[in-house]
This record gives structure tokens, sequence and C-alpha cells, in this order.
């Protein structure tokens, strides 16, 4: 039975496990963005043949990173790396970190990277305290230990960048671990709020219903920024949180700049112009030379007096090239195809040369922006957080530190004494080379 | 001086230490090796200058930022990368025979940009997303990545057609340098993951949401990380690494160009 388990143990923490499940990830991640994702169904059908549609459905590939299937590959990583590193932690352990290991073992100097053997006439315990010094300075301090006629010294430093590789693991289950508890007790939705209202509602992404949060957002104010090509610059809402009807904090919130609160994240994310808001457009047909004042709203055909035509409007601008406030009119008439121009206060310009019917011109407008917010609660992000540190921990240990380790046996001759030196590193083998030429040019051996 | 101009002239200085490493391969002529070093050192020295230039223009027109925030500026890092890298490699391995990978696909990549008419090259405002101080460090560590890539992927072609070629037939040589450049890059892309999920958790409001970019950069490290794994842990060797490589810089240049000229998402800007 023992046996049995440890067979299994073993299956799960092969590298060829690892490799398999790299691959399929991959393999797998692939079809994840040629399909796309998190469509709605009724798109989705209409992008694929119905046979093909069910297939795909029945994979679950529209939504493929959240499918049973795939959290069993990221299952099968996670007790892959848990087995992994804890087998590695304590292979590494046993080698290299137990205290006192292996100091007066003879095989050493036999089976070491570097190895060599010398003669001195010096006597023993002028040669130990000489090499004690060395090391010392070169390595750190040694330990040392007398058996038979024997002195055995050994050195080392940068014993703990061993860890880097368990460190670097570590971190994909820390990462794992963080977003299965996201997944869990994180929620992630959306609100929208216009200027001067107050909301406290968020609709959860993909599942359509919405929650109530026990505190209010009001927005005060929104602004939007443009460059001079017409090229977003900023967008700002300025929002103000309140705990049952009292202001508590007020803070702007910008695109790469969201708000905390009370383990909340609130995120710029869109904004558009409120139902609410109002233009008003001055009418003329040139043929009659009627004039007519129309109240109009965003996204609304209104229909012009006196002629089969309507009027829409698709997009306010604030500020369009530096010439002031615009709204962008669409021209449906009957029987040609539809125009677009912006309307100004003094006017209208469009880029076509073509003569039309009508002339417009923005009288007035009231406009109210809404701001759509992210609103996102993830107490995995501090495992996340964590995780990402560990990675760079785990490279920096392993990239920029060695384990350097040098042994030496001084053992008692009738003339003098016999002085053999072996040495490893993890890495950077010239450079521990060069500390070994010191070491026996400083004793007079070379 | 305007930067494009520089950057047209780096391209044919490129072009010219390709011809002259290539030049010593043929011809085993030292002199040509030793002159295309020169030509590189002189070139990503010009090449530096003109991305300071643009630097420095994007703020005299008022929008300053990093010149990292398009494909043409994206390209011309790209191009930089590969030789600074290469540059760093060289004096460790002493032969000039990957300086033909290096500056070869540096100077394609510099063409295309610059010549090619296809690549918008003027300087542009940034949008609200990329205005983030996160913008240098992941732009940065992710096309150095690349630049290791570039250089493991000629390595391992050089590995495969070997025994057909005389002059490359140092196996253990292109073996080491791929395995050299993918252990970089695989550090390098981890960091430029890293520094990309924090900055789409404060722009976009969540560190990870599988867009395709997103996925790809993961597809690719999963390659590499594949690589790494069958090297030092199941003890894989010749053929089969070098096609792993190969395969893992198909899928970098899948994440560079692929995602945005075949799929869509929210990484539009490249």
């Amino acid at each position: 039975m023992i046996n049995k388990l440890g067979i299994i143990y073993r299956a799960f923490g092969s590298a060829k496990l690892a490799i398999f499940l790299f691959f399929a990830l991959a393999l797998t991640s692939i079809m994840g963005t040629v399909v796309p994702q998190g469509l709605s169904p009724e798109k989705c059908r209409s992008l694929y043949s119905s046979g093909l549609y069910s297939f795909l459905d029945f994979f679950d590939i529209f939504d493929m990173f959240h499918s049973w299937w795939f959290t069993v590959l990221l299952g099968l990583l996670a007790v892959n790396l848990i087995v992994c590193t804890v087998t590695q932690f304590r292979r590494i352990y046993s080698v290299y970190l137990v205290p006192g290991r292996g100091i007066d073992d003879d095989t050493v100097f036999q089976s070491s990277q570097f190895k060599k053997s010398y003669r001195s006439d010096k006597g023993l315990s002028e040669i130990e305290g000489q090499s004690k010094r060395l090391l010392k300075s070169l390595i750190g301090r040694p330990v040392s230990v007398r058996r038979g006629g024997s002195s055995y010294l050994f050195a080392e430093k940068g014993k703990y960048s061993r860890l880097g590789v368990v460190f670097v693991h570590l971190s994909v289950l820390f990462i794992l671990a963080g977003s299965l508890i996201a997944a869990i007790w994180g929620f992630d939705g959306r609100m929208t709020i216009v200027e001067g209202e107050t909301s406290n509602r968020v609709f959860l992404s993909g599942e359509g219903h919405a929650v109530m949060l026990d505190f209010d957002i009001r927005c005060n104010d929104f602004t939007v920024d443009f460059y001079e090509k017409g090229v977003p610059k900023e967008y700002l809402s300025d929002l103000s949180i309140l705990e049952k009807g009292k202001e508590v904090l007020s803070a702007p919130v910008r695109v790469n700049h969201p708000l905390r609160y009370r383990g909340l994240k609130f995120y710029q994310t869109t904004y558009g112009v409120a139902q609410k808001s109002y233009f008003l457009v001055k009418v003329r047909n040139k043929r009659t030379g009627e004039e007519t004042l129309m109240k109009m709203g965003m996204m609304e055909k209104v229909p012009l007096p006196g002629a089969e035509a309507q009027l829409a409007i698709g997009e306010f601008r604030p500020d369009y090239q530096g010439r002031g406030p615009a709204v962008l009119g669409v021209l449906f008439e009957e029987g040609k195809p539809h125009r677009m121009f912006w309307i100004r206060k003094e006017g209208m310009f469009e880029k076509s040369k073509e003569d039309g019917n009508f002339t417009f011109n923005l009288e007035d407008f009231k406009r109210y922006y809404y701001t759509g917010l992210r609103v996102t609660k993830n107490p995995g992000m501090p495992l996340v957080w964590d995780g990402f540190l560990l990675v760079l921990i785990g490279f920096i240990l392993n990239l920029f530190f060695a384990h350097e380790r040098i042994w030496v046996r001084i053992s008692d001759l009738k003339e003098g004494c016999e002085i053999s030196v072996a040495a490893g590193s993890s890495k950077r083998r010239e450079v521990l080379e060069k500390k070994l030429h010191k070491f026996s040019r400083k004793l007079g051996l070379e | 001086m305007n930067d494009t101009y520089i950057v047209s002239i780096v391209t044919f200085i490129y072009f010219f230490a390709a011809f002259f490493y290539l030049i010593s391969l043929v011809f085993r002529k030292r002199f040509a090796d030793g002159a295309a070093s020169a030509l590189l050192f002189s070139g990503i020295s010009v090449h530096t200058i003109a991305i300071i230039v643009r630097w420095v223009r994007s703020y005299q027109l008022g929008i300053g930022h990093a010149p990292l925030s398009n494909f043409y500026e994206s390209l011309v890092f790209f191009s930089w990368a590969i030789i600074f890298v290469y540059l760093i490699i060289m004096r460790r391995y002493k032969s000039g025979l990957i300086g033909i990978v290096a500056s070869f696909f540096a100077f394609i990549i510099l063409a295309y940009a610059s010549l090619s008419g296809q690549v918008a090259d003027h300087i542009q405002p940034l949008v609200p997303a990329l205005q983030s101080n996160w913008l240098i460090s992941h732009v940065v560590s992710s096309f150095l990545a690349y630049a290791c890539f570039a250089i493991s992927f000629g390595a391992s072609i050089f590995y495969l057609i070997s025994p057909r070629v005389s002059v490359l037939a140092d196996r253990k040589l292109w073996d080491e340098i791929t395995y050299k450049m993918v252990s970089m890059g695989f550090v390098l892309l981890t960091l430029g993951i890293i520094t990309g999920a924090a900055w789409a958790d404060r722009a976009w409001g969540r560190y990870w949401g599988w867009d395709p970019k997103e996925t790809w950069s993961l597809i690719t490290w999963l390659i590499y990380g594949a690589f790494l794994h069958a090297r030092l842990v199941a003890g894989w060797k010749g053929v089969k690494m070098s096609i792993i490589s190969i395969l893992g810089f198909l899928a970098v240049i899948f994440t560079y160009l692929g995602v945005n000229y075949i799929l869509s998402g929210l990484h539009s800007y490249l």
C-alpha cells in the first residue's frame, strides 16, 4: 500500500507530468485565443455553424479558461508543483542546508568539481591556523573538526541561493492560490453613475444580477480631455463616498489611478452622455426658409419639419478641434444614404461638399455625462503580489548568488603534513577557481 | 536631426555588419569579424542617440513619453535590444557567427520599420491607459526577453543545420547559447508578464483577464518553461531541444505580431 502511494506520489511529482501540463495548457490556451471568449450565447451562435457551435459549447470553449477541464489542468499543475516543491526542498535541505553536514566527509576529496592535494613541511597546526584565516577572508568563517590524525575545515557561502528554484516554484502556487481565492470570495462588477447622482448598484460581470453596496457613491463631476487630434487624453471622475448619506471621502478617479475603499477598488473604465441630456438644435430648411428649434436627446431620430428626413445625435464633444462644443449629427433623408457632420453654434461643417437641404446650429445644450466604473473585490490579491515578489527573489538568488564550498583536510605526516582541498560552486566556477589558486599560493603550496 | 532619419542610417549600418559577418563566415577572414563588431558598436551608439532624440522630441511636442508606445517605436527598440543582448554575450562566446543572426534580425526589423512605409512613424500622444510608470519596465523587460529568444532561435537553427554546414560544426556552442539565451529570456519574460500584470491591475482592474496578448505571453512562457524543465530535470538533449526553442520563438512572434494583426483585444497598441 505504502509502495503504491509512493508510485502515485512520484508520478505526480515527475518532470514528465510537468512538461506534459506545460504543453497541454499552451495548446488549449491557443484555442481560447482563436475562439472569442465570454461572448453571449446568441453572439457565439451567429459566429459558427450549428454543428460546430454545439461541439464548442459542449466543451465550454466559449468560456474555456473557466471550464471544468481547464480548472482540472490547473489543479493538476498545482498538485505537481506541490509534490515537486516538497521533494526539491527536502533534497536541498538534506544535501546543502543541514548544519554541520559533511565536514569530515572524505569522499568529497575524490568526487568534487575541484580537488587537489599538496604536501608541506610545515606543521599541522601552523597550516590549520593559516588555512582558517585564508578561508575566512576568501569565503567565510570555516567550521573545523578533528578526527584521527587529521583536521577538517569547511567553509561555505551563499548556501541559501540553492533555495531560489524553490521560491520560483512556490510563487506559481501562490498565484494559483490567489486566483482561487478571488474566484470564490471576490467579485467583479460594473456601475454607472450620472453626474450629480448617487448609486450603490453594482452589476456583476457575466451573471447579470446586481449587488447593492452598503454605502453610496456620488459622481460630482466627470470631465474628458482630448489631445488636439481628438485622441482622448484623460477621463476623470470626481467621486464622493457617502456612508448613511454623509460624505466621508472625496477623490478623483482616473485611468491608472483607481480609488480604494473598504476592500473594494473603483476603476475608471468608460463614460458616455446620459439620457437626461438634451441639445437644442436650430433647423433651417433652405428651400422654404422655415426655421425650427428642436430639443433632442442622444441617439434618437427626430423627424425634421416639412421634409421626409430625420436627424439623430451620435456623439458630443466638449471642444471639437479647438472650436467649441459640437455634436455629431446623422441625417437620414428619404432615398439617400445617411450623412454625418459636426454641428456647432456657428453652424455645421462636414467633409463632403454636397449641398444639403438643411442647415443646423447648436443653439444650446444641457449635457450630463455618466461615468462607467469597474468595481472589484479581490481578497486573493495579496497572495498574488507575494507570488510576484517570490519569483523575483527566486530569480535574484538564482542569477546573482552562487553557493561556494571549500573543504580542506590537513593530515599529519611524519615530516610536515598533507593538505587535500576540494571545492564546488553552483555557478561561475572560474570565480571559485581563482579563489582556490589564491588559497594554495598564500599557503605556499603552488 | 529627425530620429526617423537616424534610424534609417542605422538600418544600413546593421546591414553592413551582417554583410561583414557573412564574409568572415564564408572566407574565414578575421578582419571582417572585427569590422562587423565595430560596425555594431557604432550602430548601437547611433541607435541609442536616435531613441533619445525621439524621446526629447516628444517633450518638445508637449506629449512627452518614453518612445516605447506604438508599433514603430517597439520595432526600433526590439532591434536595439537584439544588438544589445548580442554585444553582451559576444565577449563570452567569441563567435561572430551568432552575430549574423543578431545583425540580420536587427536589420530586417529596422528596414521594415523605417523603409516599408506601412508603419506609422510619427510620435503619437498617449491614451489614458498607457499613461503609467509601468510602461517603461514592462516594455523594456518584454523586448529584452524577445531579443534573447531571437538569438536562441538563431542558435537552434545553427544547431539543426550544423551537420550539413562545416563552419557551424561546433554543436556544443549552439546548444550552450540556446540554453543560456532561453534562461535569460525566460527570466525577462517573467518580469515582463509580472510588470504587465501589475499594470493591468491598475489600468483595467484585473491583473489577468485571458486577453489574447496575455494568453499568448503565457503560451510563450509555458513553452520555454517546458524547455527548461526538459533540459534541467528530464535530461532531454539535442534536436528535441532545438525544436522546442524554435516553437517558443514562433510563439514570441505570434505574441508580438499575430495577436495584433489576426486576433483582437485590449492590447491594440502593441
